[in-house]
């Protein structure tokens, strides 16, 4: 260091110094206080892991599981139901007879000029 | 360094070594809050709180004085970045705000060169608190600072010819 540095480290190290004269705060109260945030924090946090545990379990039992699926028994299912081919259900229910229920068409039996009209 | 000493989440720093420290933390922070005796306070607690949970690892990559200053350096910078934000909001909302923090006045002689050193720009301003007033190397106030020694060499020598024009005013 130049002597013009050590008169800048002086002068500042000075005003500096008169700054924080009597203000430091005692590192006991500091450090305690750091550690009941960190206290307060895990404390927070392992609250809040509770309850997220207690409500994912709230969640797995009211809501139904895969536990409860049933599977139908094979006799009791063809006992129980009957079977149609998905073309029959889609035929009409009448059947239309083209030749017994065609109305007789009405024809002219007079001539015209010796001739059918 | 004691074993009961040692803290669980950081297991190179103990408690005792902290406690030497602790005056020479508390002024950085000071300065880092514009002199806020109570937003020091919190500052150099929240240091402490990222050492005990281990989010700040202290690895002796460094000296523990150098580590603990970076940490509450990054800490006052995250701090005003949020209040910084938080000010453009209430601009945003037409409020108004006082533009520069106040500085407290300095009677004596040494009132200009302190005023001089506060018109430095902010990592010049840094490396001269640093190295003048925390009794730093370059290299260790560099690492503080985030940044290479040469950088940090180029920052303390432009803020040495800035405060000698200063000094050689006052004379």
């Amino acid at each position: 260091m130049t002597e013009s540095d050590d008169r800048l480290q002086a002068a500042l190290s000075g005003v500096q110094a008169r700054k924080e004269a009597g203000r430091v705060p005692d590192f006991d109260h500091v450090w305690t206080g750091a550690k009941t945030r960190v206290r307060s924090r895990r404390r927070r946090r392992g609250m809040m892991a509770g309850t997220a545990a207690v409500l994912a379990l709230a969640f797995v039992m009211v809501v139904p599981s895969g536990d409860d699926i049933q599977y139908i028994d094979t006799a009791e299912l063809l006992e129980t139901t009957s079977w149609s081919a998905p073309s029959d259900s889609l035929l009409p229910e009448h059947h239309f007879d083209i030749y017994g229920e065609v109305p007789v068409l009405i024809e002219p039996a007079e001539t015209y000029g010796g001739a059918l009209l | 360094m004691r074993d009961s000493d040692v803290l669980d989440n950081n297991p190179h720093i103990s408690r005792s070594a902290l406690e030497a420290i602790h005056g020479q933390v508390f002024g950085w922070a000071l300065s880092r809050c514009d002199y806020d005796q109570a937003a020091a306070e919190d500052l150099v607690q929240q240091a402490y709180i990222e050492l005990l949970t281990g989010k700040a690892r202290f690895e002796r990559r460094s000296s523990l004085k150098t580590f603990v200053f970076a940490v509450v350096r990054n800490l006052a910078r995250s701090r005003y970045r949020r209040i910084a934000s938080r000010l453009r909001l209430v601009r945003s909302e037409g409020a108004a705000v006082a533009d520069e923090p106040v500085h407290p006045v300095e009677p004596d002689e040494s009132a200009r060169l302190w005023e001089a050193v506060q018109r430095l720009p902010r990592r010049q301003r840094d490396i001269v608190e640093l190295v003048f007033c925390r009794d730093m190397t370059i290299e260790a106030a560099s690492g503080v600072m985030g940044v290479t020694t040469g950088t940090g060499r180029v920052h303390y020598e432009r803020a040495k010819k800035a405060l000698r024009k200063t000094l050689k005013r006052d004379e």
